[in-house]
């Protein structure tokens, strides 16, 4: 029982930290039309950012708010120089949000190392709590935690504010917002930012829960983010929501009982919905 | 005049679709744009709001020329717009959908919204209902009602009869008479005995050129005109 | 009209001629292995590109996962090198079998994504070439794992000077081939399909069957360069099933322009030349140990301001030239004509 509950746990966690990654990249498709394939680099960038903050610093509370303000920053860059003067041209989009995937995770490797190198959970958050004989980490929760607080804040924002109505709306019918007047590409920056501010984040908070981080590492979540956004739809954030907690519980069971199958899982399940629908379980777009 | 067209020239790709397109709106009219399938009406309509930019040629607004000005600034200027496909925001609430026409949440707008709702009173019974899930007749009257609330004195309405029971087309139409109280309309028909009924002028358009135009009483008399511009008998 | 593009197509061929003839040459004035290897391996991602162009160039498919169909091929020739013996035979029976492992992939590929919008076909590419890796560095019985194994080859391929000549005729008769493949009609259909797909789908044209055709074409031919890769190498390991692979496919596309196929072999030249040097600079400082950064930048301007490439840009110039020209004459012309009337 107490092995069920704890894979539970972890493939919970894990599923949050693909959550924060797939919401932004589909977020961004759905509104922009861009697959960001630089989004993994924007995850690895908020995990070496992080865990140099909390070397300098020794507060993980700003080294997280400093990951998103570096993700958000390379974001900035990002959207400006690459995806801005390709807008509308989709396999110039692809191809150059490659290149940006590829030169994000090379300069990582010269600014820190091309060497995996290690990540300590902060104190507080070290080891774990005992409910009546079923031991859970005390990190892993955190993550969870930090999930559904960005959940329910995605959320809000998307259903109760007139800039979430915007993005929604644009999702749908990207014409028709401009036609009430509203300037559509100031809320492309706008999600592009929220995007890449979410992915490194979610780097900041993966860093001290597998305890090393490498460059190569962005591109590996990144293509769970991926078969995530195709399972939930894109462009929905419900969708990748259920997705990602659904690939990251799977996973989880898997490695443990089955662990040669672990990554096969995901790509058969994302198989199975581009047989049956290649709009996604949450999606309104093909 | 309230809008005026200027030999406008759209391209679609390669494709001349608008070869000097020049037609005029007067305030506080219905006019009405003719014409069979792919002469151009709606490209017309996406000229003049920008959504398909013109290549040549001038488009002017209250005497303002927005002929270059991108798709929101134009609708800012006060162009309301209804979409052919009526471009409804499917998962938006009816509420949802007024309150992101309301630009600025001002009186005026709050006047325009409440003017709707007595009109269209169907959108205030389903004021919490999603949108996708209204029936045809209702997702026309929402999309009018947004592009109404946003806009300060020309809608465009594309094709409203479009796949609406006849029934219904005739409700649309009448509705979109009472609207001319309060705002100026171009409405672009296939639709010639409900248009011709609630329009005072007309233009007809084929291979992107106004072929013919007037008072729509001359256009009604007008056996040979009739059938030589839009098929009918 | 018909007789200018004529004479220019013959034209052309003859300058490919001259190219490689000087190529072919080029061993027997140079006697210097270090430029052998340089060479062939120049020619074995020339293969690679060429193939990848073909989606891209041609026909508009992205893909990055396209280094798996490498992978496959030299996987396919290093096991059977290994363990049925170094003998010709068994090196074509490892490429044929790649061949065909490939051809089944890439069908399945292509029937599941190609009918979706563009990006699913480059997700799924790289969703299976990860799931390919993770099988080769798993598998270790018959792959040893990430370390690799080395195997023995035949004499024609151990030998530099000889294999060059080997994988030079396979460039040469492999750009031959698909240039007469991308001239055939069905070759239109594809550049049309690229250029403009609601058009090439609304001209009645089954998308679908031809994207597939393409999709496992290049796959084929990916495969055999893979296969010629592990000889080269006489070792194989998982790096050839990682991104870097596929990368190395858009790099060279890219720079040496899309749709032209000729700019593959540039575009291969270009990369692994500066690769060569730009690592040889890493004794004078350590950041050229991360040429790709360079390679990374490079490719994103080239992206961003030069999309058609050196080939494509140069061949842009070249038109823009002869328009002057043409434009010159006829006001020559005309002068001349007012000046007799």
């Amino acid at each position: 029982m107490d092995v069920i509950i704890n894979l539970l746990v972890n493939g919970l966690a894990t599923g949050m930290l693909i959550f924060l990654l797939a919401a932004g990249l589909t977020l961004i498709f759905g509104l922009m039309s861009v697959l960001n394939f630089a989004h993994g680099g924007l995850f690895a960038w908020g995990a070496f950012g992080g865990v140099w903050i909390f070397g300098l610093t020794g507060s993980f509370l700003l080294s997280m708010a400093g990951a998103i303000v570096i993700g958000m920053l390379i974001g900035l860059i990002l959207e400006r120089f690459l995806i801005r003067p390709v807008y509308g041209d989709h396999i110039q989009q692809l191809l150059v949000t490659l290149g940006g995937m590829l030169v994000l995770s090379e300069l990582l490797k010269v600014f820190w190392s091309p060497n995996p190198i290690p990540a300590a959970v902060p104190s507080y958050l070290q080891g774990s709590f005992d409910f009546g004989g079923i031991i859970l980490i005390k990190y892993r929760l955190f993550v969870i935690l930090v999930g559904v607080l960005i959940y329910i804040a995605l959320h809000l924002l998307l259903t109760k504010t007139r800039l979430g109505l915007i993005v929604r709306a644009g999702v749908i019918d990207k014409e028709m917002v401009q036609a009430l007047g509203i300037n559509i590409k100031q809320v492309f920056t706008f999600v592009f930012l929220l995007g890449a501010g979410m992915a490194a984040l979610g780097g900041s908070l993966l860093a001290p829960y597998s305890g090393v981080i490498f460059a190569e590492m962005g591109m590996q979540y990144a293509i769970l983010a991926f078969i995530v956004v195709i399972i939930g739809g894109m462009g929905s954030v419900p969708g990748s929501a259920v997705a990602a907690l659904l690939v990251g519980v799977l996973g989880s069971f898997m490695a443990y009982f089955v662990p040669e199958l672990s990554l096969a899982v995901n790509m058969l399940l994302m198989l199975f919905v581009l047989l049956v629908k290649p709009s996604g379980l949450f999606g309104a777009k093909g | 005049m309230l809008l005026q067209l200027d030999q406008v020239e759209t391209y679609l790709d390669q494709f001349h679709i608008l070869q000097g397109v020049s037609m005029e709106v007067k305030k506080g009219s219905i006019t009405v744009l003719f014409g069979r399938n792919g002469a151009g009406k709606t490209t017309t309509l996406r000229s003049i709001m920008g959504l398909s930019p013109i290549r040549h040629g001038n488009i002017r607004y209250q005497g303002e020329e927005i002929g270059q000005l991108p798709t929101y600034m134009v609708a800012r200027k006060g162009i309301g717009y209804v979409p052919e496909n009526q471009g409804i925001f499917t998962d938006f609430t009816v509420e949802e959908t007024l309150r992101l026409a309301m630009q600025k949440g001002s009186d005026e707008e709050k006047e325009k919204m409440a003017w709707m709702l007595d009109l269209f009173p169907d959108l205030k019974l389903y004021w919490k209902k999603q949108s996708g899930h209204l029936s045809g007749g209702q997702k026309q009257m929402l999309a009018i009602a947004r592009a109404y609330v946003n806009s300060n004195g020309l809608l465009l309405i594309d094709e409203p009869s479009k796949g609406l029971a006849p029934i219904m087309v005739e409700k649309v139409m009448m509705h979109i008479e009472q609207m001319k109280q309060k705002t100026t309309v171009l409405l672009v028909e296939q639709n010639f005995f409900m248009a011709s009924r609630i329009g005072e002028h007309f233009y007809i358009m084929d291979e992107g050129k106004i072929v013919h135009s007037g008072q729509m009483h001359e256009l009604t008399d007008d056996e040979e005109a009739k059938q030589k511009y839009l098929g009918i008998a | 009209m018909i007789m200018m593009v004529r004479k220019a197509g013959s034209l052309q061929t003859r300058l490919f001629l001259v190219f490689f003839l000087s190529l072919a040459i080029l061993p027997l004035i140079y006697d210097s292995r270090s430029l052998y290897i340089l060479c062939t391996q120049i020619f074995i991602f020339a293969i690679f590109a060429m193939s990848y162009d073909l989606l891209l160039g041609y026909t508009g498919i992205v893909s990055f996962g396209h280094g798996m169909f490498f992978g496959i091929g030299a996987y396919s020739v290093a096991i059977f090198m290994k363990n049925f013996g170094a003998t010709t035979g068994n090196f074509l029976f490892g490429i044929l079998v790649a061949v065909v492992i490939a051809a089944i992939i890439s069908y399945a590929i292509g029937m599941l994504s190609l009918r979706l919008k563009s990006h699913f076909y480059a997700m799924l590419t790289l969703a299976v070439s990860q799931l390919l890796f993770v099988v080769a560095e798993k598998w270790r019985s018959l792959t040893a794992g990430g370390d690799g194994f080395t195997f023995s080859v035949p004499d024609f391929i151990r030998d530099r000077f000889s294999f060059y000549y080997v994988c030079l005729l396979a460039m040469i008769v492999l750009f031959f081939v698909l240039r007469h493949f991308v001239q055939s009609p069905l070759g239109k259909v594809l550049k049309a399909i690229g250029q403009n797909e609601q058009r090439a789908e609304a001209l009645g044209y089954q998308i679908i069957n031809y994207k597939v055709i393409v999709s496992v074409v290049a796959g084929v031919i990916a495969a055999i360069s893979g296969g010629l890769y592990a000889g080269m190498l006489r070792f194989v390991n998982t790096t050839v099933f990682s991104i870097e692979i596929t990368l190395d496919a858009l790099l060279m596309t890219m720079i040496g322009g899309i749709g032209t196929l000729f700019g593959s072999i540039l575009g291969s030249g270009v990369v692994e030349i500066a690769h060569d040097g730009l690592t040889s600079l890493a004794k004078v400082h350590p950041i050229f140990e991360r040429w790709i950064i360079f390679m990374g930048l490079l490719y994103i301007v080239v992206v961003l301001i030069f999309p058609s490439g050196i080939t494509g840009s140069f061949n842009n110039w070249l038109e823009q030239r002869k328009k002057v020209r043409m434009q010159q004459k006829e006001i020559q012309m005309e002068e001349a004509g007012k000046k007799a009337g």
